[in-house]
C-alpha cells in the first residue's frame, strides 16, 4: 500500500469522527440546554433507520441549525488552525518582522515544527466543504437558519483558498520559484 | 524473488480496498448527519406513572426521501394539520409516496375533511391511496375536491400522495395538504 493512501487513511479518521461527533453534540447539548424533549425512533424510511424527532417545526428547525452549527464549528476550527499555522510558519522563513510578531503574541511553538503538511489541510478543508454543502442544502430546504448557510458556505469558500495557498507553498518547496532561489 | 512477487500482489489486491476505505471514511460521516437531521412528530405524552397514550387523533409524517417529493413538512395550527412538500420537476408517469401516517387512539371513529392541491394546476391528477383506495384531490385543470375520509377507533392509516401526468411536468411546484377533523 502506497505512503499517500495509508496517511490518507490516518488523516481521515479524526476529521470523520469529529463530524458526526459535532453532529450529535448539537443535538443533545441544545436540547438539554432549551429543556427540549425529543424521541429517538428506528422506524425504516429508504437506507436511514434512525431518526430524533421533535414536537414542533420550529424546534426542529431550531435544534438542527444549532447541531449544524456544533458540527461545523468542530471541523472549522482545526481547519483554520492548520491553515494559519502552515501560513505563519511560512512567513516566519520569509520575514524575521513576522517572528517578531509571534513571540509577541506568544504562540511561537507555532512555527517551531513543520508538521501540518497540505494532504492534511486538504482532508480537513474537503470534510469542511462536505459540512458546509449539507448546512447550504438544508438552508435551502429551510430546515436551517439561513445565517448559518451563509456562514458556513463562506467560511468553507475561505478555507478553500486557505488550502490552495498552502498548496502554493508545498509546490514551491518541489518546484521552487526561479527568481527567488537563484 | 518470491516474498517480492506475494508483496506485489498483496499491494495490488490491498490498495483498491484501501481506496475504497478512503472513499468510505468521506461518505459514512456525510450519510450518518444527514440521518441524524430532526424530524418533527407529535411525541407520546409520558406520565410519571407510566407510558401512556392520550385518547385523540395522531397524524404523523413518515419521511424518507424520494425524488419528485421534497422538503416535507407538517404543522398543526388551529386544530388543523397542514402537511407540505415540493414537487419538482418530472417525467411523464405515475409517483407515489408514504407521507403520512393517521392513528386514531380515540374510543370512537373519527371524520375527516381532507383537501388540498397545488396553487397553479400543473396538469397532473393529485391525491391520496389509503388502504388501496384513491382519494382525488386535483384534477389535470386544477379543480380541487374535499373528501371525507372516516378512521375507525383504534385504527392506523397510512396516506400516500400520488400524483399523475401524462406530460411532462417542467417547473416545481409547493402542494399544501389540510386536514380537518369534523366534531
Amino acid at each position: 500500500m502506497s505512503k499517500l493512501i495509508k496517511r490518507a487513511l490516518k488523516n481521515s479518521i479524526f476529521p470523520a469522527i469529529l463530524m458526526i461527533a459535532g453532529k450529535v453534540f448539537g443535538i443533545f447539548f441544545t436540547s438539554a440546554v432549551y429543556g427540549l424533549t425529543f424521541e429517538i425512533g428506528n422506524d425504516l424510511n429508504g437506507i436511514f433507520s434512525t431518526q430524533i424527532y421533535f414536537n414542533d417545526s420550529s424546534t426542529t428547525l431550531f435544534v438542527n441549525s444549532y447541531s449544524d452549527l456544533f458540527m461545523f464549528a468542530f471541523l472549522a476550527i482545526p481547519t483554520a488552525y492548520f491553515i494559519a499555522k502552515t501560513a505563519i510558519f511560512q512567513s516566519a522563513t520569509d520575514d524575521p518582522k513576522t517572528i517578531v510578531k509571534v513571540t509577541r503574541f506568544n504562540i511561537l511553538q507555532w512555527i517551531t515544527k513543520d508538521d501540518t503538511t497540505f494532504l492534511k489541510i486538504f482532508i480537513w478543508t474537503a470534510f469542511l466543504w462536505i459540512a458546509s454543502a449539507i448546512i447550504v442544502a438544508n438552508t435551502i430546504q429551510d430546515n436551517t437558519y439561513t445565517w448559518v448557510g451563509i456562514f458556513a458556505g463562506s467560511f468553507a469558500f475561505l478555507c478553500g483558498f486557505g488550502a490552495v495557498k498552502t498548496f502554493e507553498v508545498e509546490s514551491n518547496k518541489v518546484y521552487p520559484d526561479n527568481k527567488k532561489y537563484y | 524473488m518470491k516474498e517480492n512477487k506475494i508483496k506485489k500482489t498483496l499491494a495490488l489486491v490491498v490498495e483498491p480496498i484501501a481506496l475504497g476505505l478512503v472513499a468510505l471514511l468521506f461518505i459514512i460521516p456525510a450519510i450518518t448527519v444527514i440521518n441524524l437531521q430532526p424530524i418533527t412528530k407529535k411525541l407520546k405524552d409520558i406520565n410519571v406513572l407510566g407510558v401512556t397514550n392520550r385518547s385523540e387523533l395522531q397524524i404523523n409524517i413518515v419521511g424518507g426521501s424520494h425524488q419528485i417529493f421534497l422538503n416535507e413538512k407538517i404543522d398543526l395550527a388551529e386544530g388543523k394539520y397542514v402537511y407540505r412538500t415540493k414537487l419538482t420537476k418530472r417525467d411523464a408517469d405515475s409517483y407515489s409516496k408514504p407521507i403520512i401516517e393517521i392513528i386514531n387512539n380515540k374510543e370512537e371513529s373519527v371524520n375527516l375533511d381532507i383537501y388540498g392541491g397545488t396553487t397553479l394546476p400543473t396538469k397532473s391528477d393529485i391525491g391520496l391511496i389509503i388502504r388501496d383506495q384513491r382519494y382525488r384531490l386535483q384534477e389535470p385543470n386544477g379543480d380541487n375536491s374535499v373528501q371525507k375520509i372516516i378512521v375507525p377507533a383504534k385504527e392506523r392509516y397510512v396516506v400516500y400522495l400520488y400524483v399523475e401526468s401524462f406530460s411532462d411536468v417542467m417547473f416545481e411546484e409547493d402542494f399544501e395538504l389540510t386536514i380537518k377533523e369534523i366534531q
